[in-house]
C-alpha cells in the first residue's frame, strides 16, 4: 500500500468532547444532588423547628413576631414537662402498647403474607382484595361501629375493651396488618421457592422451611414493616384518646386541652414531642443493619 | 438404596398434561437420565418423585414403598437443584449440616460427614464461607456436597450443570459419574443436554411432551432409536432425515430421493419389503458419511453427488453441510478431505447404519 501524503492537518481527536459530555454530565449529577439535599431540608425544618421551639420560653414561642432561634436558650422545658405530666408511666404503657402491636401485627402479616405468596387456594385473590379494600376506608369512619362493637364485647364477653391496653391492642393491630400483610406478600413472593423445597427435601416441614429460610431471608422486609407498624402506632392519637389509654401521644395532648395547670403550655410539647421521637430514633438504629440489601446474594445462580 | 417405580404417573396442570403416562423401573444403583427439550416434562417428573408436586393419577414408589401422600421430607431423598438453592445466611458447612441438624443426627456425627464429603470434593477449605463468596463451581460442589451428607436412598440431579462454563461442566460431569461409581447409590438426573445424558447415564430415559420416547442403554438408543424424535435427539450434530420412497429394481431395494439413489444392504429386505413403493423417512448419522477417499474399510457404502455449502474444520474432521437436490444435510467427514466451499463433491453413505423410518407413525422400521 502506498504512503498517502497529506498536506492537512490532522483531525483532532474526539477526547475533548467526551470529556465534555463527562463533565456536563457531573454537573447534571451535582444539582440533582443539590436538588436532594434541598428537599430533604424543607422535609426537617418543621423537625428543626421544634427542636429550636422546645428551648423556647413560654411566651416567645406564641409571639410572631419572635426569631426562629431562641433568643435565650431556655433548658428548662424538658424537666418541666417531665415534672407535669408522668411521662414515664405513659412511655412504659406506650411502649407495651405499641410494642405487643408490632409483634402480633407482624408475626400474622409474615404468616398472612407468605401463604398468599406461596400458595394458590381457593379464595386468594378474594382475600387479597378484601385486605386491600380496608386501607380505602377512612381509619375515622370505623369509629362509632368500633365503640359500639367494644361496649357489646364488654357486656356479652366481660372483657373490656375501653380504656383498656388490650382493647386498643387489638384495634391497632386489626389496623396494621392488612396493609403489612400486603408489604410482606411482596418481600415473599420475590424469595426463590427454590430454597424452601431445598428445605423440605432436606428434611424440613413447610412451616420449618418458612421459619428457618424464607423468615430470615425476608429480614429487611420483615424489619421495614415493623417500624412502620411501631411508628404509626407509637404517633396514633385519635383512638387512643377516644378509647381512653394513656399513650404518648395523649399524654402531650394534655399541654393543650389539658387542666388548667397544663394548658396552651406550647413550649412544653414541643419538648414532650422531641423526647418522644427517641424510640423512633432508636428503633431504626437497631434494625438499621436489617436493610442490608442484597441479602440473598449468592442464594440461587 | 432403593429402586425407584413410576407406575403410570400422570401429572395435569389444568388442561395441560406435563407427565403423560410415564411407566418406569429404575433398578437400585442405576443411574438414569431423563432427557429431553425444555417443557418436555422431564423435571415435572423429578419433582414428583421428590414430593415437591403432587401426582395428578398413579403410583410412584421408591424401593417398595408406595410415596405417593409421603411429605418431601420423609422420602429419604437428597436433590440438587439447578439454582444450586444454597441457603444464603447459612456458612458453607450450616448449609450441609442442615438437613442432618433436623433429622436430630448428633453434633460428631455431623461434623464427620460434613468434613469428609467436604474433602470428597475439595470444598473443605470453603466450610466457613457463605454461598455468596464462592464461584459457580464451588457453589454447585456444596450443592452436591449437602445431598451426599444426608445419605440418602435416590439422588435427585436437575439440571445441575447448565449453569457453569463448558469447561467445567465438562469436569464435573466426569466428577458426578465418579461420585456414582464411589456412594453405589440410584442416581436420577435430568438434563436437556444429550452429551449429558450419553457420557453418565446406564440407562437413558428419553421424554418427549410429557410422553416416554425410549428407555434404554445410551448405546441402543444411538443404534437402534425406536421413532424420529430419539433419533434426531440422541447424536450431535444430529441425525440426517431425508423424505424418499423405498424402490425395487433387479431383485434389489433401493432408497430413492430423488437426485440420489442409494442401495438398501440386503440383509434388510425382508423387513422393509412391505414398505415398497411407499414414502419412507431415511435417517443417516453425519459420522456415517464419508469421502469416498477416505472411507473406512468394509462398510456398505452407497455414493451420492452434491454441492458443499459450508465447510467447517473441527481439527479431528471436518463438518460439510451440503445440499443434494432438494436435501441438505451435515456430513463429518476425515480432516484430509480436500473440498472448498460451493465445489462440487461426492460423498459416501455408510448404509449398513441407515435407519428407515414410517413417516406417518414416525416408528422405525425394523
Amino acid at each position: 500500500m502506498a504512503t498517502v501524503q497529506t498536506s492537512m492537518p490532522l483531525k483532532p481527536t474526539r477526547y475533548p468532547s467526551i470529556r465534555a459530555a463527562k463533565i456536563r454530565s457531573v454537573i447534571v449529577n451535582r444539582l440533582l444532588d443539590l436538588l436532594l439535599w434541598v428537599i430533604v431540608f424543607i422535609i426537617l425544618i418543621p423537625i428543626f423547628y421544634i427542636i429550636l421551639a422546645s428551648f423556647k420560653g413560654r411566651g416567645e414561642i406564641t409571639n410572631p413576631t419572635a426569631p426562629v432561634i431562641p433568643e435565650v436558650w431556655n433548658f428548662k422545658n424538658y424537666p418541666e414537662m417531665w415534672r407535669q405530666i408522668k411521662f414515664g408511666p405513659l412511655f412504659v404503657n406506650s411502649i407495651i402498647v405499641v410494642g405487643s402491636t408490632t409483634l402480633v401485627a407482624t408475626f400474622f402479616a409474615a404468616l398472612a403474607g407468605y401463604a398468599l405468596a406461596r400458595f394458590r387456594f381457593p379464595g386468594a385473590d378474594a382475600y387479597s382484595l378484601a385486605v386491600l379494600g380496608t386501607q380505602i376506608i377512612p381509619g375515622s369512619l370505623f369509629f362509632i361501629p368500633l365503640y359500639l362493637t367494644f361496649l357489646w364485647i364488654k357486656n356479652t364477653f366481660g372483657i373490656p375493651m375501653v380504656g383498656s391496653n388490650f382493647g386498643v391492642i387489638c384495634l391497632y393491630v386489626g389496623f396494621f396488618t392488612p396493609i403489612s400483610i400486603w408489604i410482606l406478600r411482596g418481600f415473599f413472593a420475590n424469595l426463590p421457592p427454590d430454597l424452601e423445597e431445598q428445605a423440605m427435601v432436606d428434611g424440613a416441614t413447610r412451616f420449618t422451611a418458612f421459619w428457618r429460610i424464607s423468615l430470615p431471608l425476608a429480614g429487611p422486609g420483615i424489619a421495614s414493616t415493623a417500624i412502620y407498624i411501631f411508628m404509626t402506632a407509637w404517633n396514633e392519637l385519635f383512638f387512643g384518646y377516644t378509647l381512653g389509654v394513656k399513650t404518648v401521644p395523649v399524654g402531650i395532648r394534655q399541654f393543650v386541652f389539658g387542666a388548667s395547670g397544663t394548658q396552651l403550655r406550647y413550649d412544653l410539647m414541643a419538648a414532650a414531642s422531641v423526647v418522644i421521637t427517641i424510640p423512633i430514633a432508636v428503633m431504626f438504629l437497631l434494625l438499621q443493619k436489617q436493610f442490608i440489601s442484597g441479602l440473598t446474594a449468592g442464594a440461587v445462580k | 438404596m432403593a429402586s425407584v417405580t413410576f407406575e403410570h404417573v400422570f401429572k395435569r396442570f389444568g388442561d395441560v398434561i406435563a407427565v403423560n403416562d410415564l411407566d418406569i423401573k429404575i433398578e437400585d444403583k442405576e443411574f438414569l437420565v431423563l432427557v429431553g427439550p425444555s417443557g418436555c416434562g422431564k423435571t415435572t417428573a423429578l419433582r414428583c418423585l421428590a414430593g415437591l408436586e403432587e401426582i395428578s393419577d398413579g403410583k410412584i414408589m421408591i424401593g417398595d414403598r408406595v410415596v405417593n401422600d409421603v411429605a418431601p421430607k420423609d422420602r429419604d431423598i437428597a436433590m440438587v437443584f439447578q439454582s444450586y438453592a444454597l441457603y444464603p445466611h447459612m456458612s458453607v458447612y450450616d448449609n450441609m449440616a442442615f438437613g442432618l441438624k433436623l433429622r436430630k443426627v448428633p453434633k460428631d456425627e455431623i461434623k464427620r460427614r460434613v468434613t469428609q464429603a467436604a474433602d470428597m470434593l475439595g470444598i473443605g477449605h470453603l466450610l466457613d464461607r457463605k454461598p455468596r463468596q464462592l464461584s459457580g463451581g464451588q457453589r454447585q460442589r456444596v450443592a452436591v456436597g449437602r445431598a451426599i451428607v444426608r445419605e440418602p436412598k435416590v439422588f435427585l440431579f436437575d439440571e445441575p450443570l447448565s449453569n457453569l462454563d463448558a469447561k467445567l461442566r465438562v469436569e464435573t460431569r466426569a466428577n458426578i459419574s465418579k461420585l456414582h461409581l464411589q456412594l453405589a447409590t440410584t442416581f436420577i438426573y435430568v438434563t436437556h443436554d444429550q452429551v449429558e445424558a450419553m457420557t453418565m447415564a446406564t440407562r437413558i430415559a428419553v421424554i418427549n411432551k410429557g410422553l416416554l420416547q425410549q428407555i434404554d442403554t445410551p448405546q441402543t438408543l444411538y443404534d437402534k432409536p425406536n421413532n424420529l424424535f430419539v433419533a434426531g435427539f440422541i447424536g450431535s450434530p444430529a441425525m440426517n432425515f431425508f423424505k424418499t420412497k423405498l424402490v425395487k429394481g433387479d431383485g434389489k431395494l433401493f432408497v430413492d430421493g430423488g437426485s440420489f439413489k442409494v442401495e438398501v444392504p440386503t440383509d434388510r429386505n425382508n423387513v422393509y419389503m412391505p414398505y415398497l413403493d411407499k414414502p419412507v423417512i431415511l435417517g443417516v448419522r453425519p459420522e456415517n458419511i464419508h469421502d469416498p477417499n477416505f472411507c473406512p474399510p468394509g462398510i456398505f457404502a452407497q455414493n451420492i453427488d452434491g454441492k458443499v455449502d459450508v465447510t467447517e474444520l473441527m481439527g479431528n474432521e471436518i463438518q460439510l453441510y451440503v445440499t443434494a437436490g432438494e436435501h441438505s444435510f451435515v456430513a463429518r467427514v476425515d480432516p484430509r478431505t480436500k473440498v472448498r466451499m460451493g465445489e462440487s463433491i461426492q460423498v459416501a453413505f455408510n448404509m449398513g447404519n441407515m435407519h428407515l423410518f414410517d413417516p406417518e407413525t414416525e416408528q422405525a422400521i425394523r
